[in-house]
């Protein structure tokens, strides 16, 4: 059983995704497909390029995902208001990322809104958890 | 098991309640630990509460603001200080439940006169106790922020803030 469990543990991080995730990027892909006739895919580059561009956040001051969580997925990162260490987003690096889409959902949510002052699109949201399996 | 473990240790973190000591003179202002154990849902909840707050910041301990203080933060999520901490439905309900039942009812100590506090540093008995702290000690990088409790306290997560327990960075212990 504890074999069994280590395998599944890495053929997760292989995929760089749990069922559970992989599942729901499957959803925003669906969704994206709605939202845009042309859209073919997500794409890990389109996702990078979200994740590393600055924007008016929702404090009115010049921010990205990087403020927080620098630009190599797999170091740690800071919480740029408080100091408190994020662990790294790589799931190659940290095996508790993209395992629970409760977690995935919770932190697209406010990280857009934090870093775009909006929501994210089905689009976007898969484009950037791509670039994040991949990293 | 790693899980089990930190949910363990995040019960036994909330269990004590917390030691608030002003001056070496214990007696006047410590506060009781809670001598009850909580119930299996409440240990839930301030494993969730640590979990979720934690994210971020310190789970600072709920004794330190009043009922109405933490209603009002829990209303804000979408604006917590500046930044989006929603959770879904039913952690948001969790959260705050636990948080209404632990929160101080010491008026003494979170007193505002009829305003809401909704940061624990504006409360007067916080004021009171880091008065004679610099601004220097606070901004300092391994410090940042008044917010970050446990900077000092070396205790504060586990609800401890004894005056020999004291360790500023850079400055070393309160005399």
């Amino acid at each position: 059983m504890k074999y069994l469990s280590v395998l599944l543990m890495l053929s997760m991080s292989l995929m760089g995704a749990s069922p559970e995730v992989e599942q729901y990027m499957k959803e925003l892909l669906s969704a994206a497909k709605a939202e845009n006739k042309s859209f073919t895919g997500f794409d890990a580059a389109r996702g990078k390029e979200i994740f590393i561009s600055t924007h008016i956040g929702k404090q009115g001051k010049p921010m990205s995902c990087t403020t927080c969580h620098t630009v190599n997925l797999g170091n740690s990162g800071k919480n740029s208001l408080t100091g408190k260490v994020i662990e790294p987003l790589s799931p190659r690096v940290n095996p508790q990322r993209l395992t629970r889409v409760k977690e995935v959902k919770k932190w697209l949510k406010r990280n857009f809104v934090d870093v775009y002052a909006r929501e994210g699109t089905a689009q976007e949201k898969g484009d950037v958890l791509t670039y994040i399996q991949k990293n | 098991m790693k899980k089990i473990w930190n949910i363990s240790l995040a019960v036994a973190l909330f269990v004590g309640g917390v030691y608030v000591y002003a001056d070496e003179d214990e007696r006047e202002h410590a506060r009781p630990m809670q001598s009850k154990p909580l119930s299996k849902q409440d240990q839930s909840a301030a494993a969730l509460y640590k979990k979720e707050c934690s994210a971020c910041h310190m789970a600072y301990q709920p004794e330190f603001l009043p009922k109405r203080s933490w209603d009002k933060t829990m209303k804000g999520l979408d604006n917590h200080f500046g930044t989006d901490a929603t959770m879904d439905l039913a952690d948001t309900s969790t959260v705050q439940n636990y948080l209404m039942t632990y929160a101080s009812k010491n008026e003494r100590i979170t007193d505002m006169k009829g305003a809401v506090a909704l940061r624990i540093s504006q409360t007067p008995h916080f004021v009171r106790e880091h008065r004679e702290v610099t601004k220097k000690m606070i901004t300092q990088p391994a410090v940042k922020s008044i917010a970050n409790c446990n900077a000092c306290h070396t205790k504060a997560e586990a609800g401890s803030y004894r005056e020999r327990e004291i360790n500023i960075p850079n400055h070393g212990r309160w005399e």
